[in-house]
């Protein structure tokens, strides 16, 4: 008496598909939308270039002052004022 | 002491000197009114009218020297601090100088003009051209190194101060300056240097309805909306503090301009829309 293997065969291969199917359907990330993945990595884009920009501005800033001036808060009476020019 | 002052390059001047002999006064304020002849946007006959209305052109040693500290500053600033915002400002409304603006009504559905335009200086000859579209407005940036000049003439009298319209320069002495920032009282002992303050407490008016004032964002054209009064910075120089000031200003809003300050050690003191007196960068 020989056994058919044919639906058992057909049955493994329809289970190992279904587990590829499952393991690329959650691999996806089906739960984060695409547009807010997309508008994640644009705001850290903006913030990275954001914090170059501040760090090449300070740098440049601090590199600009030739001489420290002297300067500290005092209560002396004042001999004249500096206002927006 | 001996204090001077006059009215020149649209704002006042002030000289104070202890010294006795009172001659170099008079020659510093011959030397201010000469420099707006060669500075002013507002004469049709001054050199920086006439650069703006060719475009290009041979210029004197001092308009010269400014268009290099301006654009030297526009690079130290990231774009900041930018002297091609001339048609910006006029846009906005400052179209005249400032005792004569009115609201004149202008139109507000009009494109800001852009800002940014590319200078370039040939020292060796003297020569200057400006983009196609663009014009300079050295307003920012000329007060500060006038006072600066005048200070060199005084010092060799002895310990001189100089108000060119809020930027100072001084030296010699502790001279006490009070800052105007809103509400506050506070007053700074400048030793030797230069003080200066940007904002929009004054210099402004009032256009179409809306608010306008003279500091304009390069990034938009318009002037800066934040929640930044005034800054005021002490540096080794008026011109440097006026730009530096300018700079923090234009930060975006209070606590990114201190944090800047801060990080890079420029005494500041920053005036916010509510009344708000904030220090930073070494003031205590």
């Amino acid at each position: 008496m020989t056994t058919d293997h044919t639906p058992r065969l057909y049955a493994l291969a329809a289970s190992i598909l279904g587990f590829f199917l499952a393991w690329a359907g959650i691999a996806a990330h089906p739960w984060q939308t695409t547009s807010s993945a997309a508008s994640q990595s644009a705001a850290l884009e903006t913030y990275s270039r954001r914090l170059n920009a501040d760090a090449a501005l300070v740098a440049a800033l601090a590199g600009r002052r030739k001489a420290a001036s002297s300067v500290r808060v005092v209560t002396l009476p004042p001999l004249t004022t500096t206002r927006t020019s | 002491m001996i204090r001077h002052a006059f009215t020149a390059m649209g704002t006042e001047v002030e000289l104070l000197l202890e010294a006795e002999d009172s001659s170099l006064l008079t020659e510093v304020e011959a030397e201010f009114r000469r420099l707006e002849t060669v500075l002013s946007r507002f004469r049709s006959d001054s050199e920086l009218a006439q650069l703006n209305e060719a475009g290009h052109g041979h210029v004197g040693p001092e308009l010269l020297e400014l268009i290099e500290l301006a654009v030297e500053a526009r690079t130290a600033s990231c774009g900041r601090f930018d002297p091609t915002v001339h048609d910006a400002v006029v846009a906005a409304g400052y179209d005249r100088s400032f005792e004569l603006l009115q609201d004149a009504g202008a139109d507000p559905a009009a494109a800001p003009p852009r800002v940014g335009g590319a200078i370039t200086i040939d020292r060796t000859t003297g020569r200057v051209a400006l983009e196609p579209g663009f014009r300079i407005d050295l307003g920012g940036i000329a007060k500060g190194w006038a006072a600066d000049r005048a200070l060199a003439v005084l010092a060799n009298a002895g310990p001189a101060l100089v108000n060119a319209g809020g930027d100072i320069a001084a030296t010699g002495r502790v001279w006490p300056i009070a800052v105007d920032a809103g509400d506050s009282k506070i007053t700074l002992g400048l030793e030797d240097g230069g003080l200066a303050t940007s904002g929009r407490d004054r210099r402004a008016w009032v256009r179409n309805g809306e608010a306008r004032h003279h500091l304009i964002d390069p990034v938009t054209g318009m002037p800066e909306e934040s929640d930044v009064m005034t800054v005021t910075v002490a540096a080794g120089s008026a011109c440097e503090a006026e730009v530096l000031a300018k700079t923090l200003f234009l930060a975006g809003d209070s606590q990114r301009a201190l944090d800047e300050a801060e990080l890079a050690g420029i005494p500041t003191v920053l005036g916010t829309s509510t009344g708000e007196v904030l220090l930073a960068g070494g003031l205590r």
